[in-house]
Parts: structure tokens; sequence; C-alpha cells
């Protein structure tokens, strides 16, 4: 999901909330809305929450089975092409031994797989990224703790600071603040 | 399922509890009474192995033919203890059990510390240690690579791989707890600290979501990958042909053995820090009483591994295996043999009482039992098995020596000095976990209730 | 050098080269430059120019016990680094033992004393000279009164040559022989029943039967190589009977436990049985019957001989030769010559004599030339309190040991192996001692040393050439003067009537002094691969042990290690006990130089022993010797049986074929005797480093080719078996599988290689080989090692450092430059070209090492006999090194 670039002067504007209820109820009457760029902070993962903002990314598991095939097939490659290399007779079992490498094969196998998943995941939530404009909202604070927070981002095709803004007060929010735009144009 | 966190109210004392205590920890005295002791022992690991470098291996009691000593045995104890932290956190998570959330953390963390204090010894044990990246295949001016069919290479890579999937496992864990203590934080260093670490973790529902994918499945494959690595340190003895060792049943009957040690350690830390750190709100009798169940339930799996090892070895009749089992039954050794039986097994069958399984302190000296009777186990297949090989000529007792012992206490002295560490500056349970527990067990009460 | 280019050009190229000369040797007096003494020539070719790397080898001869013992030695780039049998001999054929393979290091030792000592102090040899310069002066006026000369046995005829110049010259002087272990008793028995005093030299290979009276002629001693390789030729059928087990023991097919004092019992019973006269009838037990009736069974099948222990005493000898008369071993498997060692002047007790007189002080100067006196004599004498009677004391020795620290002057004197000297093997043939090396401490040879004395100045080159006029070339070539031996002397009897007395009392317990296996009198105590190597059939390192029987040990509930207290008299001797199997219930056995102090003869019955309640640790190379059920060492009833117990090799894999050469060791376990000759000659050939008693005792010792010891059977009376193990060299090796960064790795040509610089000290080879034949350097046992031991390295082997793993390697380097020679020759290696070190060092040729793909070479024709089975075969490592079993009879 694009958020707005450097040159827009607002970022979105957030909704607070104070159970997570609420803000399941407000994601999918945002989305009902209309709204596209729409997204939602909690402080811990609520089932469903991601496919009701239209989230249908499968590209970590693609990675994560990627990363296994890639770990796998390095593994035996290396020690197949290893034994080549250099040939040395190993108390006169077979150069290439299948069973022997098939254990270094399964390790490089899920090494591959994690390593893929975990940069992949972070990848594509473009993390680590340290500052952010939603940091800025002083509330923000508590979505670590016990707030939920609906973010509407101002380049969503319907997004208007002031219809946006009255919109988000009609979900019945504790509050509802403006996200300045932090990063300076280039 | 109600009762997994019955006297957190609400998100916001769940945080509190945990998170506060890196922020502002609760009893300082107590953890530097605890942390000073941890770095003596600290500093006995830097004596030790400054000693072991600047000497040899032989300051350790090691001879032909037991060349693999303390060092072995205790590489194979730590990474066995450290398996239970992987099983409770990654089998647990995929059976959505959510008794684990508590238990968790510091389990993974045990784990973490466990693999390096375990990964530490065949690194220091060999005999020229500064060139211990020989294992590595990397292209060199010898030409030469690793040898691919040694166990040892598997070990390298299999431990190698263990640390680095516990590491991330760990680390994507803690990192919206991390974000929590980062908002919650005050003052400077503690911002900059968890600012970095939690890489701007704002708890996107995106970014839970391919969270979810990622830790889920870096669970399912955790699982394999701990039976796969202590099946791989059971080869290390296994493959070599020396009585004792060569056996089938050795990769299953480490793999329970692990476990089991490792639930052992998992239930004598949550005793110890449900009681230090005021936690007995998340850390509930109602999880020593699971954790108690699975100890026992791995213990008596580690106590048909032992019946199967004696069976195999009646069944196949080999004169050298009968004799080496006769001679861990009644030889010299013998001590360890029934020191393991019994410090693993005895002691355990009190647990078949749910009074003794909620009884912390009870708990606790079981635990210590099974980890002593683990141990034990580690020492006696090692050593009863060198010490008396193939050939009457080559037998020879072995002793481990003073910096055998001090190297084993500066060991612990990492674990230690690691893990107050760990209580102390980071959050040690998964905040994040309770609350949303907490929020689908009250949806899943909602939904009983509407039906 | 540069001055002495400088000089005028009327130098010619000859005194150039020796002005350079001479400045190499004061490098090498002074920074201990190792250079061959361009006198001596090499073996065969005297190659013009010293090829660097290639070796050179002389002929020459080490010392022991007064004989020489031939030897090759092999000189690289002017330093010693290896002796071994020279095979022309006649004596030994190029059978070595552990002495003489071990004689290097004495070369090279640290702890060789290097200056004159005068009162302890160092001093100079310029004040030596002076000093003796003095006293030959009073002596002179004297003509010798109060002169004594003590020196070792003597079989050098330039040491017998200056002794009778210098008696010329002193007449009143008098020469004392002193050497603890010696056979007076063989000698005084062909004295009383041939009518002079003979040496008996038996020749096993002659005979068919032998029965040996507690006589270990296959033990260590001076005659051991020359005695086991005649052995071994024809392997006679044995019949042994002694209280203690022996080498010669463990190779009987019949073999007698009983104690000492029934030997005679049993030499009557025999001579009775032969038909000598004047044997007395003897009382034999149920099995001592049965054992002298089936020796005598087999001796009267023809060419039988009969032996006695050299401790046992004169009459039982004569005995025995009037039944080897009888048996018709005269000239035959029992030949004579006139002795080899010179006579002492004063008999038998040349040593007894110098002490009374000494303690009556008519010794004014005593000259002790290459003896310890102080040490090596029974405590009885009291050597050293009549030293001090003694107005001037001079020893001249390799070390400043006891008797150096009780003599006025101590001069360091030359090793053999870098000082002309000459003497006879043991059976009489003369050889000429060369040099390999110029002297690099500052000492003389005691020829040298003895010729000061009479005033000379001659070098010990002219002393010893002055002694062969004819043929000195031929004999620095050949090792030995050809034909030298004394002819053989076909006696006659003088006296038929032998009256035994009574056979010694067996009160009590009785303590029996043997030589010790590797230190002998105790001269090899500096020594460290001789102390390092382990006592065959007790397998205790580094000092000696109270052997006791399995029996008393069950009665005193002792155990190995267990601190005793033996007493006789007012003396007594601490020592730990070590079990024995297979020894005499009541006999205890304790090994020189300890015995001299305690005992004052070689048996000793009223001897009490007790526990003190101690225990002492034993560094023992093997501390568990009973072979249990297992079958390391297979015994087969006939020699046509078969041992191996599969024939079928079981593999997953498809079977390999390996090329031509491939290599592979046969052992023939009839044929060893366990003398560790091998042993010590692979520590030399490969730079095996020495550990102490120390880290033999924690089980760190580096032997990389052991012999192993074993009892087989109940302890009471077991039998015993010795087994070389090397590397086995597995075609299928764990070890190998085991490396994780290719140490250990196989060869194309079957060895199974290991690769020092690649090992990362990982120990997995180590808990993987099921023969335990590697080894660590748990610590840097080599770096510190001082310069002359570094010296003695053999260039042609890397030497290890800490933290590697190392083990046999079939002496690959042998094998190497077999190749390069054959390369070089454009043909293949041929059989028996390369011969590992153990193999040549071996005196019963146990050892065999070859091609195995190559169904005719001496070691394929060794494996395919019945006799051949692998060490461990359910551990299907398919071993390269096999054994042949052990006939029963």
């Amino acid at each position: 999901m694009h958020e707005p670039g450097p040159d827009q002067r607002v970022f979105g504007l957030v909704a607070e909330f104070n159970r997570p209820e609420r803000l399941i109820d407000a994601v999918r009457r945002t989305r009902e809305a209309g709204f596209e760029r729409v997204d939602a902070h909690s402080p811990f993962p609520i089932e469903g929450l991601a496919e009701e903002l239209g989230f249908h990314d499968q590209r970590v598991p693609w990675f994560t089975l990627l990363g296994g095939i890639v770990g796998a097939g390095l593994g035996y490659w290396m020690q197949v092409y290893t034994n080549h290399a250099f040939p040395l007779d190993i108390g006169n079992r077979p150069l290439v031994a299948p069973p022997a490498f098939m254990l270094i094969t399964f390790e490089l196998l899920v090494l591959g797989a994690v390593l893929f998943s975990i940069v992949s995941m972070l990848g594509f939530n473009h993390l680590p990224r340290l500052n952010h404009p939603l940091f800025e909202v002083d509330s923000f604070r508590l979505a670590s703790t016990d707030k939920f927070f609906l973010v509407v981002l101002s380049n969503d095709p319907k997004f208007d600071p002031r219809h946006t803004r009255a919109f988000l007060h009609s979900l019945d929010p504790v509050r509802v603040d403006l996200i300045g735009q932090t990063e300076e144009p280039e | 399922m109600s009762d997994i966190a019955p006297s957190a109210r609400d998100f916001r004392t769940v945080t509190d509890e945990i998170v506060d205590i890196s922020l502002d920890y609760p009893d300082r005295k107590a953890w530097w009474l605890c942390f000073i002791p941890a770095l003596l022992l600290l500093m006995s690991f830097f004596i030790s192995v400054t000693m072991l470098f600047s000497y040899g291996v032989g300051v350790w009691g090691n001879n032909i033919p037991v060349g693999w000593g303390l060092a072995i045995s205790n590489y194979i104890f730590f990474l066995g203890i450290g398996h239970a932290g992987t099983l409770i956190s990654a089998l647990l998570l995929l059976l959505a059990q959510h008794w684990r959330n508590s238990l968790n953390r510091f389990a993974e963390a045990m784990t973490l510390f466990a693999v390096i204090c375990g990964g530490l010894y065949p690194l220091v044990h060999l005999g020229r240690p500064w060139l211990f990246y020989w294992m590595a295949p990397y292209p060199n001016t010898m030409t030469v690579w690793p040898q691919f069919k040694s166990p040892l290479t598997w070990d390298f890579f299999a431990v190698l791989t263990y640390l680095i999937v516990s590491i991330l496992f760990w680390y994507i864990g803690i990192v919206p707890d991390l974000a929590s203590a980062r908002d919650r934080a005050t003052r400077r260093r503690y911002q900059v600290f968890f600012g970095l670490f939690a890489l701007g973790w704002r708890g996107s529902a995106r970014h839970w979501a391919r969270w979810r994918q990622s830790y889920r499945l870096t669970a399912a494959i955790a699982v394999p990958l701990v039976v796969s690595v202590h099946s791989e340190i059971s080869m290390l003895f296994a493959a070599g042909p020396i009585a004792g060792w060569n056996s089938t049943v050795f990769p299953p009957y480490f793999v329970a053995g692990a476990a089991f040690s490792g639930f052992a350690v998992v239930s004598m830390i949550a005793v110890v820090l449900r009681h230090a750190l005021g936690l007995r709100n998340l850390v509930t009798s109602r999880h020593l009483d699971l954790l108690a169940k699975l100890t026992l339930l791995t213990g008596m799996m580690t106590a048909y591994g032992y019946w199967a090892e004696v069976f195999d070895t009646l069944y196949g009749s080999d004169p050298q295996e009968l004799e080496t089992l006769r001679d861990r039954l009644v030889g010299v050794y013998a001590w360890s043999y029934w020191g393991a039986v019994f410090f693993n097994f005895v002691p355990l069958q009190l647990l078949w009482w749910y009074r003794v399984r909620t009884n912390p302190v009870l708990l606790f000296l079981i635990g210590l039992s099974c980890v002593v009777g683990m141990w034990m186990e580690r020492y006696m297949l090692l050593v009863t098995t060198l010490y008396r090989d193939w050939l009457v000529s080559s037998w020879q007792r072995y002793h481990p020596s003073f910096w055998d012992w001090s190297l084993f206490a500066g060991m612990l002295g990492v674990f230690f000095t690691l893990f107050l560490l760990f209580v102390r500056f980071l959050p040690v349970i998964s905040a994040f976990e309770i609350k949303e527990a907490m929020f689908e067990e009250k949806e899943e009460r909602k939904e009983a209730g509407r039906a | 050098m540069e001055r002495e280019q400088a000089e005028p050009p009327s130098f010619n190229r000859r005194s150039l080269l020796q002005a350079m000369a001479a400045s190499l040797a004061l490098a090498a007096a002074n920074g201990r430059r190792a250079e061959a003494d361009e006198r001596a020539l090499p073996y065969v070719n005297a190659p013009e120019y010293v090829v660097p790397g290639k070796p050179k080898w002389y002929a020459t001869s080490v010392r022991f016990a007064g004989y020489l013992q031939p030897v090759l030695g092999k000189s690289i780039a002017g330093r010693p680094v290896k002796l071994e049998g020279n095979d022309q001999h006649p004596a030994t054929g190029g059978a070595t033992d552990l002495f003489m393979q071990a004689a290097l290091l004495g070369l090279y030792d640290p702890e060789r004393s290097q200056v004159p000592l005068h009162l302890g102090q160092p001093a100079t040899w310029e004040a030596f000279d002076t000093d003796v310069f003095r006293r030959t002066a009073e002596i002179d006026r004297a003509q010798g009164g109060g002169f004594r000369l003590l020196t070792g046995a003597v079989s050098s005829p330039t040491l017998l040559r200056q002794i009778g110049d210098l008696r010329k010259r002193w007449p009143k002087m008098r020469w004392h022989v002193t050497e603890p272990i010696k056979e007076d008793a063989r000698l005084a028995a062909t004295n009383r029943v041939l009518g002079r005093p003979l040496q008996m030299l038996p020749d096993f290979s002659a005979a068919a039967t032998v029965v040996s009276l507690d006589d270990d002629f296959l033990g260590p001693g001076p005659r051991q190589a020359m005695q086991a390789r005649a052995w071994s030729k024809r392997q006679p059928r044995l019949f042994v009977a002694e209280p203690t087990p022996s080498a010669t023991g463990t190779r009987a097919g019949d073999r007698l436990i009983v104690p000492s004092a029934r030997v005679q019992i049993l030499a009557q019973a025999i001579a009775g049985a032969a038909g000598v006269g004047g044997a007395a009838p003897a009382e034999l037990a149920a099995h001592e019957k049965k054992w002298v009736d089936d020796a005598v069974a087999a001796l009267g099948k023809g060419d039988g001989l009969v032996t006695v222990g050299a401790q046992y005493d004169e009459a039982l000898h004569a005995l025995v030769l009037l039944i080897n008369e009888r048996l018709g071993a005269f000239g035959k498997a029992l030949r004579f010559t006139d002795p080899i060692l010179a006579a002492p002047p004063d008999g038998k007790d040349s040593l007894g004599v110098l002490v009374d007189d000494m303690k009556a002080g008519r010794v004014t100067t005593l000259l002790i030339l290459e003896a310890e006196p102080v040490q090596a004599t029974p405590a009885a004498l009291d050597f050293r309190s009549a030293l001090e009677k003694v107005a001037f004391s001079v020893h001249a020795g390799l070390y400043a040991d006891a008797t150096a620290n009780a003599c006025h002057w101590h001069v360091p004197v030359q090793h053999e192996l870098e000082s002309w000297t000459d003497g006879r093997a043991p059976d009489g043939t003369a050889a000429i001692v060369q040099p390999l090396i110029r002297p690099f401490l500052n000492v003389r040879s005691p020829h040298v040393v003895l010729d000061r004395w009479r005033g000379g100045s001659a070098s010990d080159h002219d002393l010893v050439q002055a002694s062969w006029q004819t043929g000195w070339q031929e004999a620095l070539l050949a090792g030995f003067v050809a034909d030298s031996a004394p002819a053989a002397v076909t006696p006659t009897l003088i006296d038929r009537t032998i009256s035994l007395p009574d056979p010694p009392s067996s009160d009590g317990l009785v303590v029996e002094a043997r030589p010790d296996a590797t230190q002998w009198d105790g001269r090899y105590g500096h020594n460290s691969w001789l102390q390092e190597t382990p006592k065959p059939l007790i397998q205790v390192t580094w000092g000696n042990v109270v052997r006791v029987s399995p029996a008393l040990a069950r009665e005193r509930a002792l155990s190995n290690g267990d601190e005793v207290r033996l007493r006789f008299g007012n003396r007594e001797l601490l020592g730990a006990a070590w079990i024995m199997p297979g020894q005499e219930a009541h006999t205890v056995v304790i090994g020189t130089p300890d015995a001299f102090a305690f005992l004052d003869s070689w048996r000793q019955a009223g001897v009490r022993l007790e526990k003190t309640g101690k225990t002492r640790v034993i560094a023992s190379s093997q501390p568990i010797q009973d072979m249990g059920e297992f079958d390391y060492v297979r015994t087969v009833e006939s020699a046509e049986e078969a041992a191996a117990q599969h024939k079928d090799d079981v593999s997953f894999y498809p079977p390999r074929k390996w090329d031509s050469p491939s290599w592979g060791m046969s052992i023939d376990l009839d044929r060893c005797i366990g003398c560790n000759a091998c042993s010590v000659a692979c520590m030399a050939e490969n730079n095996v480093p020495v550990v102490g008693a120390e880290l033999v005792a924690q089980g760190r010792q580096m032997y990389w080719l052991r012999i192993d010891h074993y009892t087989e059977g109940e302890p009471d009376a077991p039998r015993h078996h010795f087994q070389p193990v090397p590397c086995m060299h597995c075609e299928q090796a764990p070890c190998e599988m085991g490396c994780p960064v290719n140490a250990a790795v196989h060869s194309p040509d079957g060895l199974n290689l290991q690769v020092y610089n690649r090992c990362i000290g990982t120990r997995t080879c180590s808990a993987y080989c099921p023969y335990k034949v590697r080894r660590f350097n748990w610590f840097e046992y080599t770096g510190h090692d001082p310069d002359s031991i570094r010296a003695m390295r053999n260039p042609d082997v890397t030497v290890r450092s800490r933290g590697v793993m190392e083990k046999c390697t079939y002496c690959i380097q042998r094998i190497s430059g077999a190749r390069i020679a054959a390369k070089i020759a454009g043909r293949p290696i041929r059989d028996g070209e390369v011969v590992t070190a153990c193999q040549q060092a071996c005196p019963t040729e146990a050892i065999v090492f070859g091609d195995v793909t190559d169904p005719d070479s001496a070691v394929s024709r060794r494996k395919a006999g019945p006799r051949n089975y692998s060490l461990i075969e359910d551990a299907n490592t398919r071993p390269r090194t096999t054994y042949l079993a052990r006939v029963r009879k």
C-alpha cells in the first residue's frame, strides 16, 4: 500500500479506539464507505483484521517455500560440488553419499526457509523504519499498549480533510487526529 | 481455557506488569545478588578458557581412549536443555495452546543461551580452536573443503542453523514488545535502545498479518529442526563403530531426553521468575501444572528410551555391546547410570499428583533432579562407552580435572549472566500474545454465549 | 673467514681448506654444529659431496654390557638420526633390541655430562690434566702401587691393549671389573666340567626342542637380538619352567610355574631320565612329572637343548652341561668358544677384592672408567664408604651420576656414536666403532682419558687404529671384522661327577631379582625413550614395581598400586605392588636397579611383605591385561587351522579394486617376544615425543606402535600373549568418516593418512577408532625441546605441534623414498624395498610389510595362510594390518 509522498502536506487522519471490537467495526464501516488506503494499528494481532483491510498478500509463504528450495538445493549442490572439486577417499565411502548428505541439506533447507521468510516479512512490511509520521501523533504511543487506531491516508481517492474527519467521528472514536507529514519533499 | 490469566484484568495491566519490569526493575537488590555470583562464574569461564588456550586441551582430564570428556557431554546437555524452549514456543503455537504465551519468551531466551553455551563447548574443546572455521565451507588456498560425511560437520551446520533460527524466532517474537517498551520508556537511553531494536514496529494490521505468516511458518519449521538437531547430535555417538554408541535407538532417545531436560529447566525458571518478578498473575499454578505434565510425559518417553536401549542390546546380544551394558550397570561408572535412572525417574513419579505439580518448591526440586539426572546420563553415555571400547588394552579411566569443572562452572556463568541480563532488560513474557489470547478468549466466550 | 682469505696467495687449496675446517671445528665446539667425522667411512658408498637431505649410512656398533651391538647408523646432514640392525652381521643378521635402538638418544641426551667436575664444581680439562700429571708422577714412584682401574666388562681390543701397556709401566697397578648383571656361573661351570672357562653359545636355530630352566634367553640382554633371531628361524618346541613369566615363557608350548628352588629338582629329574650319572633322584609333583616326561620325550627326538638361567649356581650349570653333552648338543645346538669378554684378573670377585683393598687403605688412586659401582652393586659391598678412603678418585662417564658425585673428579666421555672404539659382538665377531658425528660437547673418548694417564696424547682414532693394522677399511665398510669370531672349541668332559648342593631354602616369600627390561642395571635411567617404554609383561613405564602373584594378592588383599614394604634382615624396600598373572604363588619379583640396594644375590628367601596402606600412581600404559572372553589374540591348534571367522566381507558398497602398490602388514603373533625393539625404533624414526610418567598414568602416551600384553585364562596360570598394535590402516576406516575437515583421508596406495596441518583436533577420529591407535598432542610436546633433541629428529618426518592427532603412517617417508628411487630408475617398487622401522627392528622377523595387491609379495603370501586374521573383525573395518594366530604348541 502506497503511503502519501512527502509532497503532500497531510499524511492522513487517525481515529483512536479503546476496544478492539470497535476498531474491527470501524474498519468494516470505513471500507464499506469506500475508503481504500486505510490502515489499522493494534497492540496485538487481530485475526481477520488485515483481510477486512483488503490484505491478500501470500508472498511471505511463497518466499518461505522459495527459501527452503534454495537452501536445500544449495546445500546438496555444495556437498556434491565440493566432493568432486577435491575428490578424497573417505573410509572407502562413495564420493557422493546421498544419505550422509541429507542432513546438511535439511538444515540448510530450514535455514533458507526461515531467513527468506523473515527477511521477506520485514521487507514487505518496509521495516525497519524507525521514523514514521504516525509516531508524531501523541496518543499513538498507546498503540502498543491498549489503544487501537484507524488511519485513513491522505492519498486515498476519497480523502478530504473535512469530510473524512467527520466520517471518522461518526465511528464513535475516542478522538480523531490529523497526521502531519514529517518528511521534507525532495 | 478460561483461566490462562485470571487476574490480568485488562490490556494495560498486562503491559504494566511485564514491560515495566524492563524499564524500572522492581527488585534491583535481589537482581544484583544473583548477578554478582553470575559474573564471578563468568570470570571462571574466562580464566578457564585462557588456561585452556594457553596450554592446550591437556589441562583437562581427557586421554586416549576418552578423547572426549566433559566438554562434549556438556555440549549435548546444554543443547538438550535448549530444545524445550523451541518446542514450547513453536509446537504449542501451532497447536494454538494459549497458555504457552506466559512461558514462551523466557523459554526461548533459555534456548538461545543454552545453545550459545552448548555451541561454545565444541569450539573450545578443539585441539587448535583458532582454526575452528575450517569446519565451514569457504574457498581457500588449500582448496580443501569440509568433509560432509562426518557427523561433526552435520553438527556444525545443525547447531549453526539452530542458533540462527532460534535468534530470529525469538527476535521477531519480541519485536512488538520492544515497541511497547519503546513507547513507554521515559529515559532517553531506553528510548534509543528499544527504539533501535523495535525496528519501528507500529502494529499495523498488514504488518501483523505478514508477521503472523512468517512467525507461524518459522514455528512450523522449527519443530522438525529441533528433532533433526538432536538426532544429529546423537549421530556424533551413533555413527561411530563403538559399542554403547552404535545404536539406532539413539536419535529418538536423545530427542526425548533433550525435551525432558529442557522442560525440567523451563519449570525451574518459571517457578523462580514468577516468584522473583511477581508474575503470579501471568504464570499461574495452571502453567506449573502443564509444565509438570510435559516434564512427566517426556520423562516417561526418556525412560522408554532407557528400556529400549537395554532391550536393543540384549536382543542384539553382541558381546561387545553386552559387555558395555554390563559395565554400565555394575562397572566403576555405575554411579552415573544409576544416578541418571534415579534422578531422572524416581522423583519424577511424584508428578502424577496434582498437588505436587502445582507446588512450586516441589516442582523446582523435581526439575533440578531431572537436570542432574540428564547431566549424568550424558556423562554416562560418553564416558562408559569410551573408557572401555573394543580392545581391553586401551581401557583407561577418565577423571575430569579442575579445569574441566571450572569451565563447566564458567559455562553456567555464561548462561546465568545472559539470562539475568535478559530478565533485567527485556520483557520476559510475551505481553502482546497474552493480550491477543485475552481478546480471543473473550470472543470465544461471546460466541459461546450467543450459542 | 675474511681474514684468512686476505692472507697472501701462497695459500694452496689444501691449506685453505684446513683453515676453514679449523674455523668450522671452532664453530662446532661453540655452536653445536653437527658435522660428520671426515675420517669415518660411510657404509658401502662414500659420496664425494654431501647431498643435502640424502642420508648416509655408516656401519658401526653401540656398546651394551661390554659387548658391541652391530648397527647401521643413518646420518642426514651430518647428524645421526636413526640406528638400524646391520643385516650383514653374522651374529644378528639385522636384528636389534630396544637398547640398541635407544642408543641414539644417549648421544643427544641433554642431561649428558658436558664439563669436567672437580669436587662437584665445573672445571677445565687442563686442570684435570694437570692434576693427573701430578698424580702419575707419584704413581710412577710407586710403580703403580695404589693405582686401581675399575671398568665395566671389556671386549675392546684397544682398551685391553691400553690396560696392558699401563700395566707394563706400572706393574703394581691392578685392574678390576664390575658388571652388575653377569654370567660368571656359566664360565665357572665350563671350567669345572670342561677344564677351562668357555663361552657357551647356544644356537636355537639348530635345536628342535629347547628346555629352558628359568632361562630367559629371549628376554632383555646383550644376546637378545642374536638369540631371538636364531630362535625365530626354527621356533623349536619350547618347554619353560620358571617362577615368573618371561619373554621366553610366553613363547613356551609347555610352561611350568615352579618356585625357583624346584628348578634344580627338575634339572635332576631330566638328568636322571637322560642318563646322566650322579644325579640324585628327585620327587616330583604330578604336574611337574608330566612336564618333565613331556620334555624328556621331546628331547629324545633329537636336536635337544637344555638351558638354565645365569642366576643359578655353578653346580646346576654343570649338571645341565652334562645333560646337553648326553643329548649330543655339543657342537650343534650348543657351541663353545673362548670367553669373549676379557676375564678380570681377580676372577668373578674382582670388585670384592677392590672394595676390600679400598677399605684397607691399599688404594690411593682410583680411575673408574664408565662404570657405576655406587648404585649398581650390591649394597652389602658399601662401595660408597669404601670410596671415601681413596685419596684420589676419578670417574669418567657419560653422566654425572652417583659415582661421579662420590669421586673427586668427574670427566665427561664421548658417546660411541661420536668416537672411535672397538670391541666384540656377543658371538665374538670384532668390530670397529666409528663416529657418525664430530663430538659437539667438550668431551673425550674413554681411550683418550686412559691414554693421558700414560702420558700419551694420541687421539681415539689413532689409538683404535693402532689395534687394527690390517683390514681397517674393510671393517669400517662392513661394520665388523670378517671372520674375527673366536674359533669354535670342541670341548671334552673332564668331570662327570656333579654333586649338587641341597636346593635353596624357600621359607616364606622368595624374592627374585630380575634385570630390568628397559633399564637393564640402571644404566639407561637417563634415557627417556626407554623410561617411557612399557616393561614387557607388566606394561609399567617410568620406574619399577614389586610383582606379586595373584594368589599372594588374594591372600594379602593387594591390588595394583598398593605400596608394599619388603623386609629382609635390616633392609627394606618400598615399592608399588603389581599383580603378575602366571607368577608362582610365593614368589615376589623386583627389578634392578632397586634390587641392588635390597639384595646381595638374585634370590632371597624368607622375605616379609607388608602393606603400608598407601597407594602409588603407577604409570602403566595398559592397566588391564586380562583378555577375558575376547579373541584379540587367536590361538589355533595347528598351523593349518584357519583362524579367521568371517570369510565373507559384508558391505553395502561394491568391492573396491586397489591399484598396485597398496600397502599392508602382517604380524606373526607366534614370533613376537614383546621386546619393544619395534616400539623404540618407531619412536626414533617418527619423532614420537616422550610425555613422562604423569601423562602416561593419565593415558596420554604417544607410542605409534604399542605392544599389548594379554593374559588368557586363569590368572594363576594363564597363557601370555604379545600383540604389537600399529595403525590398522583400515580400508573402511571409521576415523576418516568422523573427521570434519578431511585431515584423516585415504591415499590411493591404501594408507590411512593423517594430515597434521589440516587437523583441528576434534578427536573424533580417535573416538571412532576401534583400535585406539591414534595419539593426541594434548600439550605442546615438541616446541620446547632442547636443541640437541631437535638435532636428533628425523628430517623426513613432520614434527607435530599441540592440538593435532597423530598415528602410525606405515613409515610413509620410507615408502616415499622407495617410490622416488623406483621412479628415477624407471621400475616398479620391488617387494621388500620398503622396510618399515618396526619391521627392520624386529629381531624375530614377526613383522612383514609390502604390497598386498601383488600375490607374490612376502606379505601377501603370509596373509594367504590359514593363520591370518583381522583384529576385531566385527567392526568390519577391513584392516590392512593383520595378524597370524598363535599355534598352541
